[in-house]
């Protein structure tokens, strides 16, 4: 089945699964709330907007310049920097140097990168076993499923349904009590942190001009996998670059406040290599900068801007279709309207149908904290979907047709004129919605409209005379 | 290890130049930085309210003899078992008032993970937020992050009203010069990840005191 049939089929079964719209909207509701009192904290969140998107484009329109500066910096410190033109080879350098220090047992802080190159099979495959520590990912991770959401992975679940997971999985697990279920979860999870040899997380930030990495995190799991193991690897998209340390300063509370609602969140923590003289933390510090697609979008004119995103997620909770489909039926790393305009860029025309999934009603670039123009950008994916040939052959008659009978009022009302006696005809004989319909893809599922027995045209000269 | 093999590093940079050629469209000149933030009038209140706020235990005292009577009640909460501290002369000067905990002091390795508390100093704490700024020189990296219950021991003069005076603090005093992990700590370890209910003590301590000496 094509991507995009999956896709429709999963979105139709989900929509109409009202327990699952239930927990959704719960969860988003909450969101809602938590960003409006976020927001009250600014005496001008577009003016915090405004700054966070200049900072990032100021980073993205000299990505070169601040790549190498940060891994100068890094170097500097005594970590290594490793590019990665592919997902594949980044999986392959985290798996080697799994392998080449022994490493059996990973943790892992709440990474999307690695979502994006698979990098968990690969560790197992290479006889490691993986934990992940958020919460959220943990969870998802026991059911064998990928993220639902960038920043809230288990978004789909009631706390019955992780009881439930947690009871099967875990043993020794009776109540749906969320205290108690985040305390199932620590236990298992501490013994991990203290007993892994390598740890692995993403990066919110590379900050350039200090050769450090920025970690966002609430649940202090990000602060253990860069803590206790022997080894930290971080990997990052290249666009994660930002010029200084002092930027932090705007993005920080930018990230939070349309992540979670949050003024900043629990833990925000600066990364390097350790340093000689300090007492603990990893003996090796890795990063890897992932290219996976992203340079391609640089040499785009009109979405060179799509590399701002700092996946906080607000789109995705702004967005009328993530609100009512959900995450998985995306079928993609990154879900909602940055997953629509992104993932055609990273894994091609396979995904363009994405961009057709949306009401263009503009919900997304006004959450988006770094101002990117989400649905503008959907709207040219559609239309560079098109020229590259992505339409069906009824498609391209329908429209070659609708544009001949636009050119002239006469032929308008002749194609009007036949379409409503064929429909009336048709819905007459009961045979709405079926294969002879030529509205079957709305009626098939909707009641028949009542079809007017005249058109616009003859209403209109009858009361308005001739002209 | 020998530095490695990266023949994609000249690659992807090519590429990132190739892209960088390409005009793009709406690269206006940055607008004037406007403030967004209301200004803190009154560090001391905002800071305690910060606190109420993301569940930080706020304990203010008129001088570290107080705070370590501070400090020694809330160990006397805490189950039996050793402690770990920072090595810092100001709470040698206090470990008077704890007798009868074991202390481990900082500078050989991180806190066991047995440890019932940690106490450390903090290079700021941030009004606006109601945040404890910590680097390697507060007890390592582990000393915030371990134990169920860490107690950071401040004065006043340490207080900085917002995220922009933390941000040029740390880069005037060089942080991250002499440090490899600074942490600005918001309240205690926390997730929302089921239901979006507010758990706290998620992976890190469930409990974050902040004593601060030298207040009215």
């Amino acid at each position: 089945m094509s991507a995009a049939s999956e896709f429709l089929r999963s979105a139709a079964q989900k929509a109409a699964d009202l327990n699952h719209r239930k927990t959704l909207r719960h969860a988003i509701d909450q969101y809602d709330n938590a960003v409006q009192r976020g927001r009250s904290r600014f005496s001008d969140w577009e003016a915090a907007r405004q700054r966070s998107h200049e900072i990032k484009r100021e980073a993205v329109n000299h990505l070169d310049k601040y790549l190498l500066q940060f891994e100068q910096n890094v170097k500097a410190r005594g970590g290594y920097v490793f590019w990665a033109e592919t997902a594949g080879e980044a999986r392959n350098y985290v798996t080697d140097l799994a392998r080449k220090h022994g490493v059996r047992r990973v943790v892992k802080a709440k990474s999307m990168v690695t979502e994006e190159i698979h990098l968990n099979p690969a560790l197992e495959k290479a006889g490691v076993e993986v934990f992940e520590t958020d919460l959220g990912e943990f969870i998802v991770q026991l059911r064998n499923e990928p993220p639902y959401h960038i920043v809230t992975p288990a978004m789909h679940l009631s706390r019955g349904d992780i009881a439930k997971l947690f009871h099967e999985k875990l043993g020794n697990v009776d109540s749906d009590d969320p205290q108690l279920l985040v305390a199932a979860a620590r236990e298992v999870l501490r013994s991990a942190f203290f007993s892994a040899d390598m740890g692995v997380s993403g990066a919110n930030f590379l900050v350039a001009d200090s050769g450090m990495i920025a970690l966002t995190t609430n649940e202090g799991n990000g602060r253990l996998c860069t803590s206790l193991p022997r080894i930290h690897v971080a990997l990052a998209g290249i666009e994660k670059v930002i010029p200084r340390f002092e930027d932090l300063a705007v993005l920080w509370p930018v990230l939070s406040t349309a992540g979670t609602g949050q003024a900043v969140t629990c833990y925000n923590t600066l990364v390097g290599p350790r340093r000689a003289d300090e007492v603990d933390g990893p003996e090796e510090f890795h990063i890897v900068l992932l290219d996976n697609g992203r340079s391609q979008l640089l040499a785009d004119p009109e979405q060179r801007e799509v590399l701002h995103c700092i996946r906080c997620g607000a789109c995705l909770n702004a967005c009328p279709v993530f609100r009512t489909v959900g995450g998985h039926a995306y079928g993609t790393t990154y879900q909602g309207p940055i997953g629509s305009v992104l993932t055609p860029h990273l894994r091609g025309q396979e995904f363009d149908h994405l961009s057709s999934a949306s009401s263009l009603c503009g919900a997304c670039t006004q959450a988006c904290p770094v101002k990117i123009d989400l649905h503008h950008h959907l709207l040219q994916n559609r239309r560079n979907a098109v020229a590259e040939g992505d339409r069906s052959w009824s498609e391209r008659t329908g429209f070659r047709l609708w544009r001949w009978s636009v050119l002239g009022p006469g032929r308008l009302a002749f194609l009007g004129g036949a379409g409503r006696t064929v429909l009336r005809i048709l819905y007459a004989l009961g045979l709405g919605g079926t294969v002879l319909d030529p509205l079957r893809p709305w009626t098939k599922i909707r009641a028949v409209p009542k079809v007017p027995s005249r058109s616009f045209r003859s209403l209109w000269k009858e009361s308005n005379g001739a002209d | 290890m020998e530095p490695t093999e990266n023949p994609s590093r000249e690659l992807v940079l090519a590429r990132i130049r190739t892209g960088l050629a390409v005009p793009v469209h709406g690269s206006g000149t940055p607008a004037l930085p406007r403030p967004f933030f209301p200004p803190v009038l009154n560090p001391l209140d905002r800071f305690r309210l910060e606190c109420a706020a993301n569940h930080t235990e706020f304990v203010p005292t008129r001088d570290p003899e107080s705070s370590a009577a501070a400090i020694a009640a809330v160990l006397a909460e805490l189950p039996t078992g050793e402690i770990f501290v920072q090595d810092a002369p100001q709470l040698r000067a206090m470990a008077g008032k704890w007798s009868g905990r074991s202390v481990t002091w900082s500078g050989k390795e991180r806190p066991k993970e047995s440890v019932q508390a940690t106490i450390t100093t903090a290079e700021a704490l941030v009004a606006a937020t109601g945040s404890v700024l910590v680097s390697t020189a507060s007890g390592g990296r582990g000393a915030s992050v371990i134990p169920p219950v860490h107690i950071v021991v401040a004065q006043v003069e340490q207080l900085l009203p917002d995220l922009q005076t933390a941000v040029g603090f740390v880069r005037e005093r060089g942080i991250l010069e002499r440090s490899s992990y600074l942490c600005l700590i918001t309240g205690s370890s926390r997730t929302a990840d089921i239901e979006k209910i507010l758990v706290l003590g998620a992976h890190g301590p469930r409990r974050l005191v902040v004593v601060l000496s030298g207040c009215p």
